[in-house]
């Protein structure tokens, strides 16, 4: 082939790549459009309304009965320190640990999720997975996590 | 050999990370909320966008007559990610990826999640390469 032939087939070449691709993008808004209109876990249009609700620990230390509290941390940072009587369940070992959260769990128990702080995303995440997998409703993250609830022991 | 085994692990990964984020849309706009780049509303829209996309792309790749599309589709998701898990990262926000549903959290796990989009952007480009290649073979081929 001589250089303007290549030059030729390149450009057909990515010109049809680019008309698929194009395809591609535009066929891709019928499941989505599907989606958004029935998926059963399709996202709201306000982030308030799709994060789990947050609670004070001022709150939390007041529910009544069975209080369940959630370390959504990495193992290392439990070990460390955590929330006297807290059980660890993170995503990265949600098998290992579960089983642990569904022994000490009771119907009408009531669950608070904590990470790090307030900037943390892995309590959002724990819960939203606690609610959606075991069905439990009362699942809350507990506001500003574990810096929150240091700060509450001064 | 080499090629198609490269095209099939492509495949299954976009087709396993969609398949995920299409289970959990909701789930996923939080997600791409977290990396506070867009407003959530955007958010939202994108999550229930991007994981047909993949799918869709995911599919097309072992399909010979779209593959072309399917790889430019995939490597430019693929920038895209990379810059966006980068940024992430830069900034030290405590997020997972995003990208397969329940990942680790936090810095380091990001750099993880940073290594597997290059490489996956890496490998998109050298089978669009090979595309091209095999494309011009068939084009001297015809010619010659």
């Amino acid at each position: 082939m001589t250089a303007p032939d290549k030059m030729n087939a390149a450009r057909a070449f990515f010109f049809r790549a680019f008309r698929q691709a194009g395809v591609l993008l535009l066929a891709a808004l019928i499941p989505a459009l599907l989606a958004g209109a029935f998926h059963p876990r399709r996202p709201s249009w306000s982030r308030d309304q799709t994060m789990i609700p947050e609670v004070a620990w001022s709150t939390v230390r007041e529910w009544p009965g069975l209080r369940l509290l959630v370390d959504a941390r990495s193992e290392e940072a439990f070990r460390r320190q955590h929330i006297p009587g807290a059980l660890p369940l993170s995503e990265v070992q949600w098998e290992e640990r579960l089983p642990a959260f569904i022994k000490a769990w009771q119907p009408g128990a009531r669950v608070a999720v904590y990470c790090d702080n307030a900037g943390c995303q892995a309590s959002q995440a724990v819960a939203r997975r606690l609610r959606r997998e075991l069905g439990i409703n009362d699942v809350f993250v507990l506001k500003g996590g574990w810096g929150a609830w240091l700060e509450a022991q001064k | 050999m080499i090629t198609s085994a490269g095209r099939i692990v492509l495949a299954a990964v976009f087709l396993y990370a969609g398949g995920l984020k299409a289970l959990d849309p909701a789930g996923f706009a939080l997600s791409i909320d977290n990396y506070r780049l867009l407003p959530y509303p955007a958010a939202a829209a994108l999550a229930l966008y991007l994981p047909w996309l993949e799918l869709g792309c995911g599919l097309a790749v072992l399909w010979l007559r779209i593959r072309p599309g399917a790889l430019v589709v995939l490597l430019g998701l693929g920038l895209v990610f990379s810059g966006v898990i980068a940024s992430a990262w830069l900034r030290s926000l405590d997020i997972g990826c995003g990208c397969f549903g329940g990942d680790a959290h936090g810095r380091s796990a990001l750099a993880v999640s940073l290594v597997r989009s290059v490489f996956l952007v890496l490998l998109c480009g050298w089978l669009l390469g090979r595309e091209w290649e095999q494309h011009s073979a068939d084009g001297a081929g015809r010619s010659g």
